[in-house]
């Protein structure tokens, strides 16, 4: 069988955001990008599968500007096979990124799709249920644990207050959490052979899918600074404040 | 290692003059009670050093405020010969910034000297005082678009002052100098209680004897560092980064060198990293994860360094550089880094190189610096002298090999007893130092002297050279209250 898994391009977890000074946005000129770090989850359990003799190939799917290219190039020297790169300059919402996938999904007709449970720049936390929706295929979000037993994948979810185990029948779509695996790194040797595999390339309008976007921005703000912290002598002096300066009590 | 013991015997040994009890009073109302603790437990901290070796006595831990305070604290005790000890962040490795046993002395701790007190971003420099923690200047200079090059393990707690007073290196040495070449102008106090201001941000200054030099790496013996002007740089956008296991330790310089002349002098980082180091990263510090699939014996954390945002001509040369030394057998292996993330993983598996190691045991450790030339065959010749003193030991070896420096630590034997171990610090000393100075090297590449190779340093050092020195150390603190027992 063949998997299908969508790597975003973001903004490096370790780099300080920033809003842009007019408020539309986040800065983006001359910010480190990097793979969405729950997508190289995905990836890491992709190849896991090829490896255990589950899957055939494993496809890597990038929609947005065309440095995702590099995006796509590091899913390749993890070990993904091939690369299909949607080119798409400006803002793309989740429920585009969705259709897009799911016209991929007609086109190759892979088993199960592996998407992030949500990108670390925009947290929507949509495209995969979204996905899953348009198919009409089953879910398991938030997975923790994958295991395929025959036709179907027993899968752990990580939910509020503990872990809930769930079978769902192939084809189907996972959305990974963080603890279901370590990724690998890319070597250097894997990174000259993911020079050779091919990227194919389409526009969204070439899948048949209108790109606009639904969502109007209004504004970006930073969040408020929090202000440093007030010593008291007494407790008196602290009921004070709370009632009078917090306003708490 | 266990905290030698001080019994109660050894802490009377000593008693403060009359002078000195008067001095102590008078410190105590110039700073206020806010400005210094007295208590046992509260100055416990400031007394013992980072290794937890060297304990020391002191009757005071000051905390000055501003440059006016810390001349009116030594003017007292120049007054009064009472011993001062300047003390930063306490990360020094040598024993250099706790005080000696049986002795009077003040500490005099620069925490709340902590103003930055001009950033000029178009002369590339910022004035800061003693006490601004390392890191933080590193990130006032980031955001400010600039970058100190000064960093290393200990960033988060040493301090400017200490940073200076011990002329430390770190990882960007090869690129940057050590940290007495990021130093345009300093401010002094000196032991008589003299303000030297000396402040000067220019880079081209030949007004007679270069006065900063002195202080910087004089380990606080000579006088005491309250500000500094700090040399910046245009900030790195474009870093790439890779873990390379290679075939050998000459490999890695032949590597080196490759570097630096295919990059365009690009190359920032070069660490050498040996399979011990790595055991015992992932063995003590939690979520370390080994980048390569394999185990080798040598690796090199490699990087280059571009100012310029998504530098694809570097990145590609970057990978030329590896694919060559892949393909003529230098490198067996190697990670690059895909993210900020996979980068800084890359570091922590270095930076928590002298960290794990504390928390495996005991171990005799040697800063030593060699010509980089000499780096392959000085690592087998000391290997060997150590195997003569024991044969079971093993080598932690790591560091900054694109300077020359290599930190040729030894731990003890995996199932061995540790005092029999320990019983060998001198001879195993002597046979790293030995082989040092065969090959024109320094048996202090950037921790100092401090009270740890203060004997040592007489016998590696030419007299002449010595006896400067002594010369020096007493025209400028003839009474010797300067950080007394460090260095001479
Ligand atoms: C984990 C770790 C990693 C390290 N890595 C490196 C490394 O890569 N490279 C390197 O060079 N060093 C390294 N060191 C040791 C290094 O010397 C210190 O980390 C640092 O430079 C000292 O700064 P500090 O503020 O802690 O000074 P302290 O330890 O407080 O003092 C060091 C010396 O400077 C004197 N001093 C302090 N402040 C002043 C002042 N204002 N005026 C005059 N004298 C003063 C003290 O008396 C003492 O002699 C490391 C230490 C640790 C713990």
């Amino acid at each position: 069988m063949k998997v299908l898994v969508p790597v975003k391009r973001v903004i490096d977890y370790n780099v300080k955001v920033r809003v842009k000074a007019d408020q539309t946005g986040v800065e983006l000129a001359n910010v480190k990008m990097s793979m969405n770090p729950f997508d190289e989850i995905s990836i890491e359990e992709a190849i896991r599968l090829k490896e255990a003799g589950h899957a055939e190939e494993v496809i890597a799917v990038s929609v947005g500007v065309q440095q995702c290219q590099e995006t796509i190039r590091t899913a390749l020297a993890m070990g993904a096979d091939r690369g299909i790169h949607v080119v798409h300059d400006g803002d793309i919402e989740p429920l585009v990124v969705a259709k897009i996938l799911k016209e991929l999904v007609d086109k190759e007709g892979p088993s199960i799709v592996i998407v992030g449970k949500q990108a670390i720049d925009d947290d929507s936390n949509q495209t995969g249920q979204m996905l899953a929706a348009l198919l009409g295929w089953g879910q398991a979000t938030f997975v923790s644990k994958v295991e395929i037993e025959g036709d179907s994948i027993k899968a752990t979810r990580e939910v509020d207050g503990g872990l809930e185990t769930i079978s769902v029948m192939l084809p189907a779509v996972l959305t990974t959490d963080l603890r279901l695996n370590e990724p690998r790194y890319a070597s250097l040797p894997n990174i000259m052979k993911a020079k050779k595999k091919p990227i194919e390339q389409f526009t969204p309008v070439e899948l048949g899918v209108d790109p606009s976007c639904r969502i109007e921005i209004l504004k970006v703000a930073e969040p408020p600074t929090r202000e440093a912290g007030v010593k008291v002598s007494d407790v008196g002096e602290l009921v004070d404040k709370l009632r009078n300066t917090a306003k708490v009590i | 290692m266990a905290i030698p013991n001080v019994n109660a015997a050894e802490l009377q040994t000593y008693k403060l003059t009359t002078a000195q009890k008067d001095a102590v009073d008078q410190i105590k109302s110039l700073v206020g009670p806010r400005g210094y603790v007295s208590k046992t437990e509260e100055m416990e901290p400031h007394l013992v050093d980072w290794r937890g070796v060297y304990k020391g006595n002191a009757e005071l831990v000051c905390y000055p405020i501003n440059t006016r305070e810390v001349s009116d604290i030594v003017k007292i005790c120049s007054a009064a010969v009472m011993p001062i000890v300047p003390q930063g962040g306490n990360t020094s490795m040598c024993g250099g910034s706790v005080p000696l046993k049986n002795s009077a002395s003040i500490i005099l701790n620069f925490s709340r000297m902590n103003q930055i007190r001009c950033f000029d971003k178009n002369n590339y420099t910022m004035t800061v005082e003693a006490g601004c923690v390392l890191q933080k200047l590193q990130q006032t200079a980031s955001d400010a678009d600039r970058y100190f090059p000064l960093s290393l393990a200990a960033e988060g707690s040493c301090m400017i002052g200490g940073n200076l007073a011990t002329n430390a290196g770190g990882t960007n040495v090869l690129r940057y100098g050590n940290a007495r070449e990021l130093v345009l102008g300093l401010e002094v106090v000196l032991p008589d209680g003299q303000i030297l201001s000396g402040l000067n941000a220019l880079r081209k200054d030949n007004t007679g004897y270069d006065l900063k030099n002195l202080f910087l790496g004089s380990e606080g013996t000579l006088g005491i560092i309250t500000a500094a002007v700090l040399k910046l740089f245009p900030k790195p956008r474009g870093i790439y980064a890779a873990y390379c296991a290679v075939s050998s330790i000459s490999a890695a310089i032949e590597l080196l060198d490759r570097a630096r002349k295919e990059s365009g002098d690009c190359v920032e980082t070069f660490e050498l990293i040996s399979r011990l180091v790595m055991d015992l990263v992932l063995k003590h510090i939690p979520n370390c994860q080994d980048p390569l699939e394999e185990r080798y014996d040598h690796y090199v954390l490699l990087e280059l360094v571009s100012t310029a945002e998504n530098d694809q001509e570097l990145y590609n040369r970057f990978e030329r550089i590896l694919e060559g030394g892949m393909e003529d057998g230098l490198i067996l292996d190697a990670a690059l880094a895909q993210s900020e993330v996979q980068r800084q993983a890359f570091w922590s598996l270095r930076e928590n190189a002298t960290e794990s190691q504390k928390l495996e045991g005991a171990s005799i450790k040697h800063d030593i610096a060699v010509p980089v030339s000499a780096i392959p065959s000085f690592y087998e010749a000391a290997w060997q002298a150590i195997l003569e003193v024991e044969p079971k030991a093993r080598l932690i070896a790591f560091g900054h090999a694109g300077d020359g420096n290599l930190h040729f630590n030894v731990a003890e034997p995996a199932n061995g007893k540790t005092q029999d171990f320990i019983d060998n610090w001198g001879r195993i000393n002597t046979a790293v130092h030995r082989t040092v100075q065969i090959f024109g090297g320094s048996i202090s590449a950037e921790h100092g002297i401090g009270q740890l190779k203060r004997d040592e340093l007489t016998h590696y050092k030419p007299a002449v050279a010595l006896d400067l020195m002594q010369k020096i150390k007493s025209a400028i603190d003839p009474n010797s209250i300067m950080n007394p027992g460090k260095v001479i």
